[in-house]
């Protein structure tokens, strides 16, 4: 009877405790290595979201046919937003309001009051049309700004290298030859929104002495009218316009970023595999001491099935016990950081994707890693092991 | 209670669905409507019309509003299709576009920014229409069983501004191969 039982489960975890000191190394091992994949997982996650949450697919952008898919390069005219709205059937209108948001966009030095050296920045001249079409965007804290006025996205911070405060609402910032003072605060749902200065599209203009726009955002009734957009501007072959949806624009985008999507994956199984090795490793020492009591508790009757089975247990508990953990860690301190990368900046993302990559990663060093040291401690003859030192 | 709530909930949807549909185009829902009605036969020619001009000549002799065939290749730009709509670019049959990077032979013009104002030249737009003079609601893909590189022969009307734009507003689409 007592051979075809298992071993009770408090038996694996109480052995967890009577080793404090090896158990908690362990733990602390298994923590770090759950930890760097939900770091990076959180990574690959956070670029993924803000590049699919800027996309809508009602807006369409319109910009230069000669910039290729580069906007800071692109020139239009400024009549093109009046020509669009006139022009093309499907766009937005609300209370006689049309939602056609001409833009001018551009990479520049931006000096704030403790940079030293000036931060490469993205500046984004609007109008009050802007919000209506980019509904991701909202006004956080301050004011919409007037003359002489910017407002900043929570990520700015983070693309300019510069602290928060150097952002908060009535400080300066300097671009483009011009002093200009931070209204307000804005956020937009974790899109790339988020680590742009928004100027008045006509003191922006004023300061870089230029009239044309660099493009000009439509949104449609419906998804079907972008086709419209596209329509026209080829059947306009002397506006030299170009019409891309904004999802595929972002769509583009995300391929652009594909490798460092395939090698942040790669980092997650190399890391995991390290992990699953130190894992083997720690469990190989602690099946190694344990030889007599194995072999005791097979002379008591347990057959090998069951002893490893609590073996396994054990790794597993602990290894779970590292990801909540790691969870808890991800989630109050990593969750939210900011990155910075070549379009922005964005948040890394612990989300329920993370979570479970973590929690399998975990479950995986728990199994993978008790199973080898204890299949070959199960392999001594009981007579040998339990004379074993 | 209960009555109230109801109400204020009809209410409500009748005013979110009535705002702003004074001036709305067909929505989504009506465009599928109209693909699913549409009878593709109508813009496929059984026979090749004769008199057919290549985009390049077209471009200098058509006259806006006056019937024309032209014959072409669909392509001349990376991609010649208007999603959802039956319209596409037409390339001059004796113009190669190739690939942006790729080498170019002699009359050979590639899909990138150096080659735009060469390609201009030999392309233009066709858009087929309905006897309103509108554009079909429906892929060209889908409708005619278009494929990039296909011969085609249109025949249609051509529509030309001072600007240099030109567009052929096809009636009937011949696919020679």
């Amino acid at each position: 009877m007592l051979g075809q039982r298992l071993l009770p489960w408090d038996y694996g975890i109480r052995n967890l405790f009577r080793r404090p000191s090896h158990t908690a190394l362990t733990l602390v091992g298994l923590t770090i290595v759950v930890l760097l994949v939900l770091v990076v997982v959180g990574f690959i996650r956070g670029l993924e979201k803000s590049l699919a949450a800027t996309g809508s697919p009602n807006v369409v952008l319109v910009y230069s046919l000669s910039s290729a898919a580069d906007i800071e390069d692109s020139s239009i005219p400024g009549r093109t937003p009046a020509l669009l709205a006139a022009s093309v059937d499907g766009v937005r209108r609300q209370h006689g309001v049309e939602y056609v948001s001409p833009e001018l966009y551009l990479a520049t030095r931006i000096y704030t009051a403790s940079l030293e050296e000036p931060g490469m920045g993205l500046v984004r001249g609007v109008t009050t049309s802007a919000p209506l079409v980019r509904g991701q965007v909202q006004l956080a804290q301050g004011a919409w700004p007037q003359s002489g006025e910017v407002m900043v996205g929570r990520l700015v911070h983070s693309k300019l290298g510069t602290s928060k405060e150097d952002l908060a609402i009535g400080q300066q910032v300097t671009f483009d030859g011009q002093t200009w003072t931070i209204s307000g605060y804005f956020t937009a749902a974790g899109s790339a929104f988020e680590s742009e200065i928004w100027a008045p599209l006509a003191g922006l203009q004023t300061a870089l002495k230029r009239q044309d726009l660099s493009l000009v955002a439509v949104s449609m009734d419906s998804p079907d009218h972008v086709a419209d957009v596209d329509l026209f501007c080829r059947e306009r072959v002397d506006l030299e316009l170009k019409a891309v949806s904004e999802r595929s624009y972002y769509a583009a985008l995300q391929k652009h970023y594909k490798p460092v999507r395939m090698l942040a994956w790669i980092v997650v199984a190399l890391v995991a595999g390290s992990g699953i090795f130190a894992g083997l490793n720690t469990m190989y020492g602690a099946v190694v001491g344990r030889v007599r009591e194995l072999a005791t508790l097979q002379a008591l009757g347990f057959r090998r099935r069951a002893i490893l089975l609590t073996l396994v247990q054990e790794a597993t508990l602990l290894a779970c016990a590292g990801a909540l953990v790691a969870c808890l860690i991800g989630l109050v301190f990593v969750d939210g950081a900011a990155v910075r990368f070549t379009m922005g900046a964005f948040m890394l993302k612990i989300d329920s994707v993370g979570i479970s990559v973590a929690c399998g990663v975990a479950a995986l060093l728990g199994i993978v890693g008790a199973l080898p040291p204890a299949l070959k401690a199960m392999r001594l003859p009981v007579a040998e092991a339990i004379k074993a030192i | 209670m209960k009555y109230e709530l109801s109400a204020l909930l009809v209410i409500a949807s009748v005013l979110a669905t009535s705002t702003g549909c004074g001036t709305a185009p067909a929505s989504s829902s009506q465009l599928s409507m109209l693909a699913a009605n549409i009878d593709a036969s109508q813009f496929k020619l059984a026979e090749e019309p004769d008199g057919a001009v290549g985009v390049i000549a077209a471009r200098e002799s058509a006259e806006d509003g006056s019937p024309l065939v032209l014959v072409g290749r669909i392509g001349g730009s990376a991609t010649p299709w208007i999603e959802g709509r039956a319209a596409f670019t037409l390339l001059d049959a004796s113009m190669n576009v190739v690939a942006e990077g790729d080498d170019r032979a002699e009359g050979e013009i590639c899909t990138g920014d150096c080659c735009a104002t060469e390609r201009l030249n030999c392309t233009t737009l066709v858009k087929v229409v309905d006897e309103h003079g509108q554009i079909v609601p429906v892929d060209s893909r889908q409708l005619l069983g278009l494929k990039e590189s296909d011969l085609v022969v249109v025949q249609g009307t051509a529509k030309k501004d001072g600007n240099g734009n030109f567009v052929m507003l096809a009636r009937g689409v011949f696919i020679r191969n």
